[in-house]
């Protein structure tokens, strides 16, 4: 009984949670350029992306959206993992003044963050690309990382570290075979926060994508809104990529689930 | 690990390097977005080798938001070479001197830029860049009115024509703001100046120039009356919420609302454009070589390139906004006898267009055209426009606010006296 | 890290102690403290991220008890699928959250700030608690149980003491963005409401940067200054209360 309550709880947010994706999954299916309203059903929207009838600058922009996604999600889980525990390792007021410092990206508007690297950048004369667009999102991801890591570095034994390293460990092998596998999940989680606010990101890339063309989903999609309405046929891509992640999701479900069931058959 | 993110970081760098090393031969074009007919854009580089023997390519970046742009610009001094900004940030930036001359020679290669239609050209002179003429250092490029898309089921035309609709009991929570201070300031000034204008006593430059206290005061007691109808200061998405009958009066842009009749079409819903008679605002994009750009030849000629007839009904198509092209050719490819009632275009085309059939949202009657003035840079006093937008728009917080955060700040301190309580305890013990 | 938080910080700070023309001048702080829109704004921003934040922990907690409980939930993959919708961009996500509304015949407005609100930051919530509630030591809740606690009171006593850190990396990651967001704000309300993000954005793009900065410092301290209070006794109670 009280497995079902709980089921039910956890569906019933997921339904509410997709609902909004769900819209753009069935609306994706008619020709109408606002969302919402129904011209018939159709598949040319679909036609348009797989028949090329779609221009460059969207295209390009989402690969550029998953690549910076990526590549900056990674970098600042490297750098997150590094600085949470530099920071657990502080103590008192230095720790206070850290965690302080940690929450300031997170704060501040993002707007602001991007008109303040864009001086920044400006004043090292620093040519603003995709090199820019990385550092800046890195920059404010990693206390988000941060941020999910050091929760399960302050439940983690506090003798454990000292207790490997008496135990023969390099400080090294303390580190990757002891503390890194503690506190995965936090590693984890913080990747997958670093990767989605980098793909959502918009007022940052603005402001560091510099003149070299580059326009990642979000910078396109805010300046397509701006004029004539946005291109309908985001909703078949949107509709196609999410599909894609959650059939992968699942495979991989189906998959870890086998495998968990015969490390139970082999005890 | 370090030596991975080194050659990431390496790798990455020599992708952006590789990029910017053929300057000379890459045209650095800086424009809104679903503002041009892409396909034009691959076809310029042909053009341009077929007329100069030049090789180029293309680095087509978009913007959303004028003032961003010209930040860009002005502050990071990216090289573009060739922008897209509209009037009054035309305006700025002749002021501030970013821009450089137009030159209009291209040798053998005919001069498009001439077909600009005379009354384009006529307000460009209007643009005050401290002593320098506007059409010396911009071509225009798309062009437009301000007025009132509504819905033909609920509002009648006769209505619409005047601005005092909207403060009509009848339209309650049923009229859409374009939250956009400067052409809504500039449409009511003109408006609300109107017998002066008849009588001569002022004319539409001394209006528009015009953002005193007394001028923003007339203005916003209107906006006041108004207020109460007013479902929501849109910003891009009004257009939208009109095809689906959540408002019936949008104070929306004539491309927009071009758009959103097509829109609205197809599913049933009749929408129509009218600028109020009282007068409104016309507004332009023009194409300008800012002070930084490092193509400017490749930048004149896609400049001229734009301006070719055909390629302007192009862009049109494209785009559904009205070009500043005139002239026979473009004429010829809108005029439909069987849609539109005939209207006088003399303003636009020419003494022959005294009584065309083409469209009356695109291109107003010229009863309409003598009352809109254009919008400028208000210098300073923009700082001013913002301040009455926002008492206008109001403020939200109520008692409630201030209950739930002395709630918050009261569970807070609550909390922390609770735990120094605990430690206390405990230590006692 | 320092160059990259420190820096900007101290670039916003000079922009926000001077005008356009580049002088010295405390005129933006006047300028926000005098201009009652602007504060009441504030208020406002402040009273929807509180409201926002709770919801989300009253919503989000359980979620995450319910998910890191081995019993109730044996798939980690349900714990993605929560972060999943987030990869839609945000305002493709949020158009379409008024396409739903329209849909079931619900007004925009206040409600539909909150909903989006809540929507948007639920996963940003839900995650920290749970990492926090996977790693438990169950033996910590299996003592209690043997020393004979109901399970209301395990859940109580230890718990939710024990996640404590976790849900307040959830409310730091919920509540700050939500004060400086706008976009929501902006398409749910159809910009009747305003928030304090809508404001810095407003005066951004009309090229008053310095205004935006000073507004934003102001946010910066002020909600710098309640973190650093909570903090402390946060820390406090973890020096002591460790032994529990």
């Amino acid at each position: 009984m009280k497995k079902f309550f709980a089921q039910a709880y956890v569906w019933i947010l997921l339904v509410i949670l997709y609902a909004p994706i769900l819209i753009i999954a069935i609306y994706s299916f008619t020709e109408a350029k606002v969302l919402g309203n129904w011209t018939g059903f159709s598949f040319n929207l679909y036609r348009n992306v797989f028949g090329g009838g779609l221009n460059n600058s969207l295209i390009r922009a989402i690969e550029n959206t998953l690549m910076i996604g990526v590549i900056s999600a990674v970098l600042s889980t490297l750098l997150g993992t590094f600085s949470a525990i530099g920071i657990h390792n502080l103590h008192g007021r230095k720790k206070k003044a850290m965690t302080f410092l940690n929450d300031i990206p997170m704060l501040n508007p993002d707007i602001i963050t991007g008109i303040s690297l864009f001086v920044l950048f400006v004043a090292l004369g620093v040519r603003q690309g995709y090199t820019t667009v990385i550092l800046a999102h890195v920059s404010f991801c990693t206390p988000y990382v941060i941020l999910s890591i050091l929760p399960k570095l302050r439940q983690m034994p506090e003798n454990l570290y000292e207790a490997a390293l008496d135990l023969g460990a390099s400080p090294r092998q303390a580190m990757r075979k002891v503390i890194i596998p503690q506190i995965k999940p936090g590693i984890v989680s913080g990747l997958i926060l670093a990767f989605t606010l980098s793909i959502d990101d918009f007022a940052v890339t603005l402001f560091t994508k510099g003149n070299g063309g580059l326009e990642t989903l979000s910078t396109y999609i805010y300046a397509d809104a701006r004029k004539g309405g946005l291109t309908p046929e985001i909703r078949p891509i949107m509709t196609i990529i999410f599909l894609t992640v959650l059939i992968l999701l699942i495979i991989i479900n189906l998959r870890s689930a086998k495998a968990n069931s015969i490390k139970s058959d082999k005890k | 690990m370090k030596k991975l993110v080194a050659t990431v970081l390496a790798l990455l760098s020599g992708v952006i390097l590789c990029s910017a090393a053929d300057r000379e031969h890459t045209l650095k074009i800086y424009n809104w977005a679903d503002y041009i007919d892409e396909s034009l854009l691959e076809e310029f580089k042909g053009w341009y080798k077929a007329q100069t023997g030049e090789d180029v390519e293309i680095i087509y970046q978009l913007f959303d938001v004028n003032e961003i742009m010209l930040s860009k610009i002005e502050l990071g001094h990216e090289d573009f070479d060739v922008v897209c900004p509209s009037d009054y940030i035309i305006e700025r930036m002749l002021r501030q001197n970013l821009l450089l001359e137009i030159e209009t020679d291209f040798g053998d290669t005919p001069n498009y830029i001439g077909g600009i239609a005379p009354y384009i050209r006529g307000k460009f002179d209007e643009i005050e860049g401290s002593g320098k003429n506007a059409n010396d250092y911009a071509v225009g490029y798309m062009w437009g009115t301000t007025g009132l898309l509504y819905n033909t089921k609920y509002v009648t035309r006769e209505e619409v024509s005047s601005w005092n609709c909207l403060k009509d009991p009848r339209f309650k929570n049923k009229i859409f703001i374009k939250d956009a201070f400067r052409d809504v300031y500039t449409a009511l000034t003109i408006a609300l100046h109107k017998d002066q204008i008849d009588a001569g006593e002022l004319s539409l430059e001394d209006i528009t120039f015009d953002a005193s206290d007394e001028y923003i005061r007339l203005v916003e007691d209107f906006l006041n009356e108004v207020k109460d109808n007013v479902l929501g200061w849109e910003a891009d998405f009004g257009k939208e919420q009109m095809t689906k009958e959540k408002a019936w009066i949008n104070l929306d842009w004539s491309g927009d609302a071009q758009w959103a009749i097509e829109e609205a079409e197809k599913v049933g819903v009749s929408l129509d454009y009218e600028v109020p008679h009282e007068g409104s605002i016309v507004w332009f994009d023009g194409w300008v070589i800012p002070k930084y750009a490092k193509n400017i030849k490749a930048a004149r000629y896609f400049i001229n390139f734009l301006c070719k007839p055909e390629n302007a009904v192009r862009n049109m198509d494209a785009i559904g906004y009205v070009s500043a092209v005139g002239g026979e050719e473009i004429l010829d490819s809108i005029i439909d006898t069987v849609k539109y009632a005939p209207i006088d275009a003399r303003y636009f085309f020419g003494e022959e267009a005294g009584a065309v059939c083409i469209n009356p949202i695109q291109y107003p009657d010229a009863s309409i055209m003598k009352r809109c003035g254009m919008m400028h840079d208000n210098g300073d006093r923009t700082e001013a426009l913002l301040k009455m937008w926002s008492r206008v728009k109001g403020d939200n917080a109520g008692m409630f606010t201030y209950i739930c955060i002395a709630a918050a700040l009261v569970a807070i301190a609550l909390l922390a006296l609770l735990s120094r309580r605990k430690k206390h305890g405990r230590r006692r013990k | 890290m320092l160059m990259f938080v420190v820096l900007p910080l101290v670039m916003i700070a000079v922009y926000a102690f001077t005008d356009a023309a580049g002088t010295l001048t405390l005129d933006n702080f006047r300028r926000f403290f005098t201009t009652s829109e602007d504060l009441n704004t504030f208020a406002y921003s402040i009273e929807v991220a509180i409201i926002t934040t709770i919801l989300c922990l009253i919503i989000g907690y359980p979620a995450a008890w319910i998910l890191s409980n081995a019993r109730l939930n044996r798939s980690k993959v349900t714990v993605m699928l929560f972060i999943l919708p987030m990869w839609i961009n945000m305002l493709i996500r949020t158009l379409a959250t008024v396409a739903l509304f329209d849909f079931l015949h619900l007004p925009l407005g206040e409600g539909a700030l909150i909903f989006g609100m809540v929507y948007n930051f639920l996963p940003f919530m839900i995650y920290p608690i749970y990492n926090t509630l996977d790693k438990l030591d169950n033996s910590y809740i299996e003592v209690a149980k043997d020393l004979g606690a109901s399970p209301f009171k395990v859940f109580t006593k230890v718990t939710i003491p024990l996640s404590m850190h976790g849900v307040m990396s959830g409310v730091m990651m919920v509540f700050m963005p939500t004060v400086s967001t706008f976009a929501i704000a902006e398409l749910l309300t159809l910009n009747k409401v305003k928030l304090l993000g809508t404001t810095i954005q407003e005066n951004v793009n009309n090229g008053m940067w310095n205004y935006g900065a000073a507004v934003a410092l102001i946010m910066l301290l002020i909600i710098g200054v309640t973190t650093i209070f909570s903090d402390k006794e946060d820390t406090r109670a973890n020096e002591t209360g460790g032994l529990l």
